[in-house]
C-alpha cells in the first residue's frame, strides 16, 4: 500500500515536471510581439495628436529639393529623420503642384522648384514600410518592449493611408488639377536617388476644394 | 501562459552564486570582452564576432569568442564561464529571444553589462543596450521588389528561420505586410529551416515533391537563400523560380552580379559590432546612458544596384 503510494506520488511529480516543462504552439501561434499592444489604438492617437501637427513644420517640397539639389549633406542634417544608424533617412515634405499623370501605382506631380518643374511620384499602390511612423521624429524607440510592436504602428499608420486618405482623392484626381499634398520620404543619405524621389501620402486635396484627410 | 514564480527562489540563489564567483579586479589590470555569438556555423555570424574582436583590440582589450552553436543551453554556460572567468562585458548575440533573457539577467546582476548585437531579447532594459538590425523594413523593401517582380501574381515559398528569434518574425511580417496584399501572390509552403543551408535545401526539396510549379522563395537569410537556390539547381529549376535572400552574405552578394539570386537585404554587422565594443569601452569609462534599442537601416541590394554594395555592407 506504501510502495503504491509512493510510486502514485512519483508519477504524479513526474507527470507536473513535465507538464510544466513541454507545450506546443503552432508556428503560425508564435510571434515577437506583446500580447498587450495595441498598434490600431497607438497609430490613430499618434495620427492627430503628433503627426498632424508635425506636417505645420514640414519643408516645402520646392524648398528641400532645392536643398538636396545645392547642399545633400545640410538638407539631410536638417530635415533628416532616423530612428536607425545607418544611411536611410526620412523626411516630412508638404508642398502644391500640378497633376501630370495618373497612373495605376502612383500619381506624378509637378512641382516647381528653383531649377524648374520637378516631377515627383505620390505612391498610391506601395503604401509600406517606416516613411511616415519615422519622419517626424516623434516616437521614441525605448517607449517600446520590442521591436514588433513599432512595427505594427507602421502598418497601422500605412493601413489608414489605404483607408482614409486616398480612396476620396483618387476617386476624383484627374491629369491637370492643382493639388495640395503631404507625405514623407525615404532617401538614402549615400546614394541618394534624387530624380525618382516618391512621397508617401499623408494629406492629399485639391486647390479648390477641402483636403481629404482621415476623420 | 505558465506561472514561474516557483522557480525564482532558484533564480535568485543563481544570481547570488553568480555575483560571488565574479573575481574582483583591481584598475590596472586590463579588461576582457567576452564575445557570445549564437553560431558561428554561418560565415555572417563568424564576421561578426570578427569585427567585435577587432574593435576590442583596437580599443585595447582583450576578448574571446564564445560558439553557442544555436543551443540555448549553451549559451547559458558560456555566460556562466564569462562571468566566472572575470570578463567585463558580454557583447551578445542571443540565440532565442525569450529564452536568452535570464542569461543577461544574470550577467546584469553580476555586474557584467551585456551589449546585444543584431537579435533581440524581450525584455525591455535587460540588456545594457541592443544593436539591431531593422530587418521588418528591410524585408518590406523585399517584399515591394518581390511583387514588382512578380508582377503580382504566382506561387510562392517562404523558408523561415529559427522559431525564437525576433529576427525570424520582423522579416516575415515585413515581407507579409506587403506580399499579402496582393490575393493573386499565394503562399504554398512556410517553413522554418533554422537560418540553416544544409536544412533550407532539404526543406525546398521536400516541398517541391508537393509544389513543383513555385514561382519564387523568400527565405529569412542569405544562407537558406543558397540552400534553396542548391535545391532549385538539383531539380532543374534554378532558371525560372527566383530567390529573394537577406542578410548581405559574401556568396549571396556574388550569386546577385551573377543572376542567380534575386536580391537580398544588406544589413551592416560592422556597424553593430564595432557600436557594441565601442559602448562597452565608454561603459568601463563611466558612461552609464545608453540607448535602449539601437537599430541599423538595412538597404535592398538587387542587380540594379549591385555595384554600390560589397559583402557584409563593407566599404570597398
Amino acid at each position: 500500500m506504501k510502495k503504491a503510494f509512493r510510486y502514485l506520488l512519483f508519477l504524479v511529480i513526474i507527470a507536473f515536471v513535465a507538464y510544466n516543462s513541454v507545450y506546443f504552439k503552432k508556428l503560425d501561434e508564435v510571434n515577437a510581439g506583446t500580447d498587450s499592444f495595441n498598434g490600431r489604438k497607438f497609430a490613430t492617437k499618434f495620427w492627430t495628436e503628433k503627426l498632424e501637427p508635425a506636417l505645420a513644420n514640414a519643408p516645402e517640397a520646392a524648398q528641400l529639393f532645392d536643398l538636396l539639389k545645392a547642399n545633400r549633406e545640410q538638407a539631410f542634417s536638417r530635415f533628416g529623420k532616423s530612428m536607425s544608424i545607418g544611411n536611410i533617412k526620412y523626411f516630412l515634405v508638404k508642398g502644391t503642384g500640378k497633376i501630370q499623370s495618373v497612373e495605376e501605382n502612383r500619381i506624378v506631380i509637378l512641382v516647381r522648384t528653383r531649377s524648374g518643374e520637378k516631377p515627383v511620384t505620390i505612391a498610391t499602390e506601395y503604401i509600406f514600410g517606416n516613411a511616415v511612423r519615422d519622419a517626424s521624429g516623434q516616437i521614441d524607440i525605448n517607449d517600446f518592449a520590442n521591436s514588433s510592436d513599432l512595427n505594427a504602428i507602421s502598418a497601422e499608420l500605412n493601413q489608414i493611408i489605404r483607408d482614409k486618405v486616398l480612396p476620396p482623392f483618387l476617386a476624383k484626381v484627374k491629369k491637370g488639377d492643382e493639388v495640395t499634398f503631404s507625405g514623407a520620404v525615404e532617401l538614402n543619405q549615400k546614394y541618394p536617388d534624387l530624380v525618382n524621389i516618391e512621397i508617401i501620402p499623408i494629406r492629399l486635396g485639391f486647390n479648390t476644394s477641402l483636403e481629404t484627410k482621415p476623420e | 501562459m505558465k506561472p514561474n514564480h516557483i522557480l525564482l527562489p532558484i533564480y535568485i540563489l543563481f544570481t547570488l552564486g553568480l555575483i560571488g564567483c565574479k573575481t574582483e579586479q583591481s584598475e590596472e589590470e586590463p579588461k576582457k570582452m567576452a564575445i557570445v555569438v549564437s553560431t558561428l556555423n554561418n560565415p555572417w555570424f563568424v564576421f561578426l564576432a570578427e569585427q567585435a574582436q577587432l574593435k576590442a583590440k583596437e580599443l585595447g582589450y582583450e576578448s574571446k569568442v564564445f560558439d553557442s552553436q544555436n543551443n540555448t543551453a549553451q549559451e547559458t554556460d558560456h555566460f556562466e564561464n564569462a562571468i566566472a572567468s572575470g570578463y567585463d562585458a558580454i557583447l551578445f548575440n542571443p540565440t532565442d529571444a525569450d529564452g536568452s533573457i535570464v542569461n543577461v539577467k544574470n550577467a546584469t546582476a553580476a555586474g557584467v553589462p551585456v551589449f546585444c548585437m543584431d537579435r533581440e531579447v524581450n525584455a525591455n532594459g535587460a540588456a545594457t543596450s541592443q544593436i539591431l538590425s531593422d530587418s521588418y523594413s528591410g524585408c518590406v523593401a523585399i517584399g515591394k521588389y518581390f511583387v514588382e517582380t512578380l508582377n503580382k501574381k504566382g506561387k510562392y515559398v517562404e523558408i523561415l528561420g529559427m522559431v525564437g528569434d525576433n529576427n525570424t518574425w520582423n522579416r516575415s511580417k515585413g515581407f507579409h505586410s506587403v506580399v499579402d496584399q496582393y490575393p493573386d501572390l499565394k503562399m504554398v509552403a512556410q517553413q522554418s529551416a533554422d537560418f540553416d543551408r544544409n536544412k533550407a535545401m532539404e526543406v525546398l526539396e521536400s516541398i517541391l515533391q508537393a509544389q513543383p510549379d513555385i514561382d519564387a522563395v523568400f527565405c529569412g537569410n542569405d544562407a537558406m537563400a543558397m540552400g534553396a537556390y542548391q535545391a532549385l539547381v538539383a531539380a532543374g529549376k534554378a532558371e525560372h523560380v527566383k530567390v529573394f535572400g537577406f542578410d548581405g552574405a559574401e556568396d549571396v552578394v556574388k550569386s546577385i552580379q551573377d543572376g542567380k539570386i534575386m536580391a537580398t537585404g544588406m544589413q551592416f554587422p560592422i556597424v553593430m559590432a564595432q557600436t557594441a565594443a565601442t559602448f562597452a569601452d565608454q561603459y568601463f569609462k563611466g558612461e552609464r546612458k545608453f540607448p535602449k534599442k539601437m537599430p541599423v537601416a538595412v538597404e535592398l541590394v538587387k542587380r540594379d544596384n549591385i555595384e554600390n554594395y560589397a559583402a557584409y555592407g563593407k566599404e570597398d
